[in-house]
């Protein structure tokens, strides 16, 4: 399946921030403005990152529909950096026009509930996305992490190369796909909709933040019942942080439910990749091709 | 493969100007795709060789890897990629088959296929069911404790396995629900259960394995209580809590389900007739793309949950709304739903019925609010895959059984 790329981008363009999801003030987005303006992009702030709204939301269905479309449908806007996920794409997502879009591919940023923005993007239009830290990640003297520096050199069009050390759970081999993925609960929640994405042959990474551990295992349970662990050509598990457990413990650590459900599979594996809630959150494009190899002493995930 | 076209199920062959969809075949890398009708007068090329198909129609057997390269060549630029009908939500065509009501002097089986429960905890139920009149058999996972689980897997699968095979057992009552029952759902076997059908009751988890049946063998099934739910002194308990245990017997005796419902100002209008189906809506999003996945198309769908937020009840229903469940529903119950309050700062805005009614609003079926189904004490039995009427009115709510 081909993918599109959206062309890189070049100093001077613009990025367009937006909030499509929950609420943020404004003054947590300040240093991630001024990083994007230091990287030598112009910072265009939608309507949603100053919104008056008093409840979860960053504004109305409406509001941020808006929002979104416009930034998706203007031209002068070479990538769109959600600022903040939460909850809220759900609720939007089938009233988008991806028309425009689909004629002039612009790079959409973002991560958690981002991820059926991904999705949806990736089954439908078949364009590359980004699944990258949002505005909250360069706060607290962050700003120039490795992983915040990813994205300067996704969005510069550098080829991603990340290693990550080994984990006792990883299965060895080298797999070639492209690669999708996202928030483990999202991905669970799109089954069955239009913005469902198909697996096979492809390296699927995954994700998520503050689950019960049972429900990590029913998740994981949901995507192999849909067939969607069967024939992967890899597997990257990333953070799964701030779990919780019930009253009566689970009785297994994230890590060994993930384990316990995909050990029977032959494709490669690895385990404790830096893509998670917390600040070890590489970038990653949706939809492009990568290689991961993961062997007895590193493994590492290329662009190719 | 051609072009736009993305997995093997999109295929679609034109065979003697009908059109067919190929089998779903991702489940088993080695399916064998039989019985593909070649289209006439066709040019193909099979194992490197041109053959001018007669004008016989073509009959193949072969496996699917061998398939796919004959039919990317056959069906170059002939091949129609069909948008994905991610709502295929009709069975409509389906019978649905009721198990033999009890007797006096039947035997209910209780196993823990989720949740882990004590032979103390059950005491109270299995006091209760025998006085019915009803031998009860415990399941040697009564007692068992795996962590959470009332069991390994293998244990649960065993004990609920043998209750589904023994001709003598005429219903399985769950101990608890909890989680675990999607763990074992696809390693039980079915085919005596298929052979003859027995009442499964539970609720909450056990939603995994009423869809299961409800989507796979057509087979009513009890929602309902279970042991846990029983009260511990009946001469001391809620009117409310003995009203529901006896709707559960008088489920398994045959007698016509009839509830009326006390009505919500926000409730829609009208009447609606079908099957009855639904159970724990968490339950029932994981479920979604899985072969427990029900269709709703015709239907009276009813939904619970307990412990969610908002923000989550909503995404749910959105679920239900994107995968077509909503859409052509003869009516809609929603349950109980004991919501978890807005962390501070975080306040979602909206209520219950108005999330619901969000969804629904462009839809002509009735809709009824604080249906007495759920995790609470006001949770009457249902039968999953009977066909029920629902009736709201201003004055009025009633759900009753039909045929």
């Amino acid at each position: 399946m081909r993918i599109t790329i959206p062309p890189y981008l070049q100093k001077g363009d613009t990025i367009g921030m937006v909030a499509p999801a929950g609420f943020m003030p404004i003054e947590k987005m300040q240093t991630c403005i001024e990083t994007l303006d230091g990287w030598g992009y112009s910072v265009q702030m939608g309507t949603t990152t100053h919104s008056s709204s008093q409840n979860y939301f960053s504004g109305t269905d409406e509001e941020r529909l808006n929002d979104l479309q416009q930034m998706l449908d203007d031209r002068k806007i070479k990538a769109i950096l959600c600022a903040r996920g939460g909850y809220g794409i759900s609720r939007i997502i089938d009233k988008i026009s991806f028309k425009k879009f689909r004629k002039h591919p612009k790079w959409i940023i973002g991560f958690s509930d981002i991820t059926i923005l991904h999705s949806h993007i990736f089954s439908n239009y078949k364009i590359a996305s980004l699944h990258a830290a949002m505005a909250a990640a360069f706060n607290d003297g962050e700003f120039n992490n490795p992983y915040i520096l990813s994205l300067k050199d996704a969005l510069e069009g550098k080829p991603a190369h990340y290693e990550c050390e080994v984990h006792a759970f990883n299965k060895t081999g080298v797999a070639k796909g492209q690669l999708v993925g996202g928030n483990l609960s999202l991905l669970a929640h799109v089954t069955g909709t239009g913005s469902d994405v198909k697996t096979r042959n492809k390296i699927l990474f995954l994700e998520d933040v503050g689950e019960y551990l049972y429900n990590i295992d029913r998740l994981l349970l949901q995507l192999k019942r849909s067939g969607k662990l069967d024939r992967l050509a890899g597997l990257i598990i990333g953070g799964f942080t701030d779990n919780k457990d019930t009253e009566r413990p689970f009785g297994k650590s994230t890590y060994d439910i993930i384990y316990e459900q995909v050990n029977d599979y032959d494709f490669p594996i690895c385990f404790q990749f830096p893509v998670s809630h917390s600040k070890e959150n590489y970038a990653l494009k949706i939809g492009a091709k990568y290689k991961l190899s993961v062997t007895d002493k590193v493994s590492v995930l290329q662009e190719i | 493969m051609p072009s736009g076209i993305r997995s093997f199920s999109e295929l679609v062959v034109i065979t003697l100007g009908v059109t067919c969809e190929l089998p779903e075949t991702s489940k088993n890398r080695h399916t064998s795709v039989k019985n593909v009708f070649i289209p006439v007068n066709y040019c193909c090329k099979l194992w490197q060789e041109v053959f001018l198909v007669s004008p016989l129609v073509y009959f193949v057997q072969m496996d699917r890897k061998y398939f796919l390269g004959t039919a990317a060549t056959l069906l170059a630029g002939t091949a129609v990629p069909l948008k994905k009908s991610y709502a295929n939500n009709n069975d409509e065509e389906l019978i649905y088959r009721k198990p033999p009501y009890l007797e006096n002097g039947d035997s209910i089986g209780i196993t823990s296929p989720a949740g882990f429960t004590t032979h103390m905890e059950i005491q109270p139920a299995m006091q209760v069911l025998q006085g019915w009149g009803y031998k009860i058999q415990l399941g040697n996972t009564i007692g068992k404790r795996d962590f959470t689980l009332g069991g390994t897997d293998e244990e649960r699968i065993n004990d609920l396995q043998t209750m589904l095979d023994d001709p003598k057992i005429k219903a399985i009552m769950c101990a608890r629900g909890g989680y675990g029952s999607i763990r074992i759902v696809d390693q039980l076997n079915w085919t005596k259960f298929k052979l003859s059908p027995k009442w499964l009751i539970g609720f909450s988890d056990i939603t995994v394995l009423h869809n299961h049946i409800h989507n796979n063998f057509q087979v009513a099934s009890i929602h309902s209580k279970m042991t846990n739910s029983f009260p511990d002194d009946w001469n001391t308990a809620d009117p409310i809590q003995i009203e529901t245990i006896i709707s559960i017997q008088d489920a398994l005796a045959g007698k016509k389900i009839k509830y009326s419902v006390i009505p919500n100002t926000r409730n829609k209008w009208g009447n609606g007739e079908g099957i009855l189906i639904g159970g724990n809506l968490k339950t029932i999003e994981t479920l979604s793309g899985s072969t427990s996945d029900i269709k709703t198309d015709g239907k009276i769908l009813f939904v619970e949950d307990t412990g969610e937020y908002l923000y989550s009840i909503d995404r749910m229903f959105w679920n239900l709304k994107r995968t077509g469940k909503l859409k052509n529903l003869k009516a809609l119950l929603v349950g109980g739903f004991r919501v978890k309050p807005d962390d501070p700062g975080e306040e979602f805005g909206k209520t219950l019925e108005d999330i619901v009614l969000e969804k629904v609003n462009s839809y002509t079926y009735p809709v009824c609010f604080d249906f007495p189904v759920g995790h609470q004490k006001n949770n009457f039995a249902l039968k999953c895959g009977v066909k029920h009427r629902l009736s709201v009115t201003e004055k009025e709510v009633t759900l009753t059984e039909i045929i």
